[in-house]
């Protein structure tokens, strides 16, 4: 848990770092792009007043140069009063920009005039001239500002823009003054400017809906602005307080004001104003769009590390579960490969392959008696649930096998037993036989398994009766049946992964396959089982090639081959006095072998205990009975059999006789069955078709 | 299987020749029925030429250890081989004779 909260907040500092990284990047890019943008609105706004600027000052030197070139008319129109008025339309006509003119004499200049007299011509707008006389009592020009400043300074200049007239244009005025020979001013000739294109041109077209531009006297006092309706009046005047430095511009944030003034007189100022939070509008809308995207990013981010990180962990911890399992597989495969028969002696051989870690084969066999007991059996499934049950199936056969003699039997005794609590409806096919060393005897059962092949003269198959396999019913009999095998005969046994091998184009390699195999091999010498049992699976798996194993392979040879095996028997009554001939057989059936003394004595005194045994215990008294004596040996180890057809007996079956006991309470019976058991490597006995069978054996190497 | 008894004045010499196997055991014992009347003297069981012995022959030693003991004499096996000390030690008659 603790880790998991650790990985947790990792992850998110991951997130929260990945953000301050992205909201740093995106801060200082806002910066940049602020920036170049308050460099570019600056220059395009200096370029607008420059440009603003540059038509004014070319309108007002036009206008100059039309006074200065037509001053001569003006002034010998000057002659006579009348003649001025047409000298005024003269003026106009020379410049379209002016659209008025007059003529202002000093006072008296004029006798018949009067004080004032100011001849004034004006072009309306739809081209008719006007002429007026406008000097008088309501315009007393001479109490005009500019007038006085010219008249006082003697050079031309421009007043202040006004507004005059119902229109309401603006206008500004280019007074010149007009000197006589005496070097004195005697009228200020003017020239009427229309700048109402002026305040079109301010409020013409501009980059921002809040940007505005101002036009200013050389004083600060506003001459034209944005109308009213556009620009609140408060607004104006801010920006104009702010220009006459009045107010600081840093005071009202988002407010920002070029200003350029005019190169020379009348050096009027012009204003932008602009509302940086407009011009920032759209970068701020930009800004915020980009801040949500980067967070849906994180989110998403978070989102996928997180997803990744528990599918990581997932994926860690299934991995690590099958490494486990893996390895308690690899376990598993060994305890079961460990199971099976590793050391072979030369009459049997067997492999088994499983396809997958752990199999649902098994094959086994061991020698008891003279007798080799072998098996083979092939779980239906694969897997593990298939290897407990076959790993079951094998201890059982151990265990049985060890006690019982009959395949039959051995079979029910494991079917009883895998019945049991098979929910899972598993079941095996068996085949369990029981070959006797010394004289070929075999005898087998099947439950459901495939028919073992016998390599004899020629090639066959064991005419095995199939029957149930086990797990099915409880109570099924599995038929026993027995033949007597030649010697060098060859019993094939597998399990259906060898049929069953397939190849790539599915076709099985079957008994078909086998049986061409053993042909080949027939023709043959008369090889060791280990390489015709390693041959035909390399047989399979050729025919399989490519294709995968797909079940569990099993192969095991079993052949019956006598040639070092020396026989003898003997049939007795029973008759103690047959014992002569008994030990007259022993011996001689001994002198065959190199045997120490001792040993020699001690299976025979073994053998004729056994012997006694049965003539004292197997037949009523007064019944005559025969008890049979086989002796075998392989030089490897010395069998003796005792078959009798009386009542059961069972002498292994006795209780042993206490040896530690005084001479008078020592029992007299019961020695016998000591001394053949402690001399002889083992005992067993079984009753078949009505017979009792006692074998003893002992290693004489 | 040979049998033959000396009866000296202090015990009983027994000697056992050959294999007393379980058929010689009747006959030995008959021969050997003179040592159940040991009247007190010692009994030497001379196992020099005894090559073999079966469960029925150690029956037929007991029973003379037995009615021995009865009255108080011993009885003793002499130069046992390997073979019948083998089968005295399974059978544990090894402890109940005395053997030289």
């Amino acid at each position: 848990m603790v880790s998991f909260k650790k990985g947790w907040l990792s992850r998110m500092g991951i997130v929260v770092l990945a953000a301050v990284l992205v909201e740093l990047i995106s801060v200082a890019q806002y910066e940049r792009v602020r920036g170049i943008m308050q460099e570019e609105m600056k220059s395009r706004g200096h370029l607008v007043l420059e440009r603003l600027s540059d038509k004014i000052q070319h309108t007002l030197e036009t206008t100059e140069i039309t006074m200065r070139e037509n001053i001569w008319d003006v002034r010998r129109s000057m002659e006579h009063p009348d003649s001025v008025f047409p000298a005024m339309v003269r003026l106009i006509d020379n410049n379209p920009e002016v659209r008025g003119s007059c003529l202002a004499f000093i006072p008296y200049y004029y006798p018949s005039k009067g004080r004032l007299f100011e001849p004034y011509a004006s072009k309306d707008s739809d081209g008719t001239y006007r002429v007026e006389q406008i000097g008088g009592p309501n315009h007393d020009y001479t109490l005009n500002d500019e007038y006085v400043w010219v008249m006082d300074h003697q050079v031309p200049s421009w007043t202040d823009p006004y507004k005059y007239g119902p229109d309401s244009v603006s206008f500004s005025t280019y007074l010149y003054p007009i000197k006589d020979a005496m070097g004195e001013i005697v009228a200020l000739c003017g020239l009427d400017v229309d700048l109402s294109w002026l305040g079109d041109t301010l409020n013409a077209h501009h980059h921002f809906a809040s940007s505005y531009c101002l036009l200013l006297t050389p004083n600060g006092e506003l001459v034209a602005g944005p109308p009213a309706d556009r620009i609140s009046p408060d607004e104006v005047q801010k920006a104009v307080s702010i220009i006459n430095g009045d107010l600081l511009e840093s005071d009202f944030p988002g407010l920002s004001i070029l200003k350029t003034t005019l190169r020379k007189d009348p050096f009027w100022q012009l204003a932008q104003v602009y509302n940086t939070n407009e011009v920032y509008a759209r970068m701020h809308r930009q800004r915020r769009q980009q801040i949500i995207m980067v967070l849906l990013g994180l989110f998403i981010l978070g989102f996928v590390i997180n997803r990744y990180a528990r599918n990581e962990r997932k994926l860690l911890k299934a991995s690590e579960e099958q490494a486990r399992i893996g390895g308690e597989l690899a376990v598993a495969s060994r305890i079961q490969q460990e199971m099976l028969p590793t050391v072979f002696p030369s009459y049997v051989y067997g492999t088994l392959e499983p396809a997958r870690e752990v199999g649902g084969d098994v094959f086994d066999f061991y020698t008891r008696d003279g007798k080799l007991f072998f098996c083979v059996g092939d779980v239906s499934g694969k897997g593990v649930p298939a290897a407990m049950l076959v790993s079951m199936s094998h201890a059982l056969f151990r265990m049985v096998s060890k006690k019982e003699e009959s395949p039959s039997r051995i079979l029910q005794a494991l079917n009883v037993e895998l019945c049991r609590g098979n929910d899972s409806n598993m079941f095996m096919t068996y085949f369990v036989a029981c070959l006797d060393l010394y004289s070929g005897e075999l005898s087998y059962a099947s439950a459901g398994h495939d028919r073992p092949f016998v390599l004899s003269n020629g090639i066959s198959q064991l005419p095995a009766k199939s029957n149930l396999p086990l797990g099915v019913f409880p109570n099924t009999h599995f038929e026993e049946q027995d033949c007597m095998l030649e010697p060098g005969t060859t019993l094939l046994l597998y399990t259906d992964g060898l049929t069953e091998a397939k190849n790539i184009a599915r076709q099985e390699y079957g008994r078909k396959g086998i049986q061409a195999f053993l042909e080949s091999f027939v023709s043959g010498e008369n090889q060791s089982l280990d390489y015709l049992v390693s041959s035909l699976s390399e047989s399979a798996h050729q025919f399989a090639g490519e294709a995968p194993q797909s079940d569990d392979l099993t192969i095991l040879a079993v052949r019956f081959n006598p040639e070092h095996v020396f026989r003898d028997s003997l049939v007795l009554k029973n008759d103690k006095s047959e014992v002569t001939r008994l030990s007259a057989f022993v011996k001689e059936f001994f002198q065959r072998l190199q045997l120490d003394k001792k040993i020699a004595s001690g299976m025979r005194l073994a053998l004729e205990e056994a012997v006694v045994n049965v003539i004292d215990y197997a037949y009523p008294d007064g019944e005559d009975g025969t008890v049979s004596v086989q002796a075998d040996t392989n030089g490897e180890e010395v069998r003796f059999t005792l078959v009798d057809t009386g009542v059961p007996f069972d002498p292994t079956a006795m209780l042993e006789p206490d040896t530690t006991l005084d001479a008078q309470n020592r029992p007299i019976g019961g020695l016998g069955i000591l001394l053949s058991r402690r001399l002889m490597d083992s005992i067993s006995y079984t009753r078949r078709n009505g017979q009792n069978v006692l074998s003893l054996t002992k290693n004489i190497l | 299987m040979i049998t033959t008894i000396k009866e000296t004045d202090e015990r009983f010499i027994a000697t056992l020749s050959g294999e007393l196997d379980t058929a010689a055991a009747q006959e030995t014992e008959v021969a050997l029925r003179p040592l159940l009347d040991s009247k007190g003297k010692e009994i030497v069981l001379d196992c020099k030429e005894l090559e073999y012995i079966s469960s029925s022959g150690l029956r037929v030693l007991l029973s003379i250890l037995k009615q021995a003991q009865s009255v108080g004499s011993r009885v003793v096996l002499k130069d046992v081989n390997e073979v019948i000390r083998d089968v005295l030690n399974i059978s544990g008659f090894i402890s109940i004779f005395d053997i030289e």
